[in-house]
């Protein structure tokens, strides 16, 4: 479905006419309304040939759809972690969870430090929908990685972990002078490398 | 001008807030004031490497006779090596001490994620922490150097560590001590003949207290390092150690 011809609003001032409706619509409207426009930027971002105006698209940022994604992830991991590692389910949730967060922020200020000009939250945005990828490999190895030997666990992982790396690497070498591009997309490779492996681990 | 007294000037600058430099191409720190070092274009000057350039100064961390690399950066600091060789660091020894683990036991695969933020504060409170306390003391008994080439110079010589941790998988314990040596000799070495200019300025009793310094922080880095996250030989030994973990968590 393209979501894009419906009443969902695709900017601000869009919003601020359907906020005086706001009140008066259930709570699952509301709900679905924001569900369906993480939906959008999802395959928006993940997927390349929906990207048909450069990128623009991502100037409407917003941090639920990182948040959610984060959460899922966090909690697959610790849902498995309990059998499988000697460090206690908190532990890994709170690894996890700061380690997205943190790490995006650090990735973020990197290319911000190499002379990209990028508004900082619009990059987080990015790179936290592009966790998705590694939500689907943990819940993949989550219920069948107990059956399947090591390299066959393998295969989900690098193709989940360069379709994570593939998508955001293109946002964010366009923001650097043309010369220092490996220097802003190397922190994101080691960014979703870090988190492959731990959905690999536990 | 010298890059000492080039930043004393800065600092002048900088404490008279009603001072304003603008940018200018040359990518100069633009002055705003008393806080103008939270600002993140105050760092942006020392993010003005390339990826070539980068590359050339960890080659040169691993051959510590030639003084290369401070020639090479006496210019142009920069705080990129420092931060991103250490986050690789935190990963491969994230990734290394859990493989070592996947040979130690046959049946219950059991991963201890308990090496990242114990990782994290090491690495980064001697990459960072380690070259500030010994600018300071530097500064103090008269050397030239600033804060930024000093944080430069150690976080390089932590690409060290990077072969010596993917060596580190191996079990053989008189294995990893002689690399663990090796890593403290090439460091050492590096640091202190990249320092030698400026400290052939200084007295005697002077050079050998920074000397000792620099030799005491690297040798307790590399001793934390194996005995953190490397002494596992044995199945014995990994249930002592894992034990030990449980008893520290309060969460349990």
């Amino acid at each position: 479905m393209d979501y894009t011809n419906q009443k969902q609003p695709q900017n601000y001032s869009q919003m601020e006419d359907l906020k005086t409706l706001d009140l008066e619509e259930s709570v699952s409207e509301t709900i679905m309304r924001d569900l369906r426009m993480i939906a959008y930027k999802l395959k928006y971002v993940l997927i390349p040939k929906e990207q048909e105006d450069n990128g623009k698209e991502l100037r409407n940022w917003d941090l639920w759809g990182p948040l959610i994604f984060c959460l899922a992830l966090a909690m697959t991991l610790s849902f498995k972690a309990d059998s499988t590692t000697s460090s206690s389910k908190s532990d890994v949730f709170a690894i996890i969870f700061v380690l997205i967060w943190v790490g995006a922020f650090v990735v973020t200020l990197n290319a911000q430090l190499l002379g990209g000009k990028v508004s900082f939250f619009q990059s987080v945005c990015l790179l936290g929908y592009c966790v998705f990828p590694i939500n689907i490999e943990a819940i993949i190895i989550a219920f069948v990685g107990s059956y399947l030997p090591f390299v066959v666990k393998l295969i989900p992982v690098i193709i989940c972990f360069a379709w994570s790396a593939y998508s955001s690497v293109g946002f964010m070498a366009s923001l650097v002078p043309p010369h220092k591009k490996k220097l802003a997309v190397y922190p994101v490779f080691l960014f979703y490398l870090f988190l492959s492996w731990f959905s690999l681990i536990v | 001008m010298e890059i000492g007294v080039q930043k004393q000037t800065d600092e002048e600058k900088q404490a008279q807030p009603e001072q304003f430099n603008k940018l200018d191409d040359s990518g100069d720190k633009k002055q705003t004031g008393y806080c103008g070092f939270l600002t993140v274009e105050y760092y942006t000057p020392y993010f003005n490497v390339t990826e070539t350039d980068v590359i050339q100064r960890i080659k040169a961390t691993f051959l510590p006779f030639r003084p290369d690399f401070l020639n090479i950066t006496k210019e142009n600091p920069d705080l990129w090596g420092p931060i991103w060789i250490n986050a690789t660091l935190i990963f491969m020894i994230t990734a290394i001490a859990n493989l070592r683990q996947v040979d130690s036991e046959k049946e219950n695969q059991s991963f201890e994620v308990g090496y990242v933020p114990q990782a994290t504060a090491l690495l980064y409170i001697i990459a960072f922490g380690t070259p500030v306390i010994l600018a300071i003391v530097m500064k103090i008994l008269g050397v030239d150097l600033s804060f930024f080439q000093t944080i430069c110079l150690y976080g390089y010589s932590m690409s060290t560590l990077l072969p010596i941790t993917i060596l580190c998988y191996f079990q053989n314990e008189m294995f990893l001590w002689m690399i663990i040596a090796y890593g403290v000799g090439n460091s050492i070495l590096f640091l202190i003949f990249n320092l030698k200019e400026e400290l052939d300025k200084l007295q005697i009793q002077k050079k050998y207290i920074i000397i000792g310094i620099v030799v005491t922080m690297q040798l307790s880095l590399y001793l934390f390092y194996k005995l953190v996250f490397f002494s596992y030989v044995s199945e014995g030994k990994i249930e002592l150690s894992s034990a030990a973990q449980e008893e520290s968590q309060p969460g349990n």
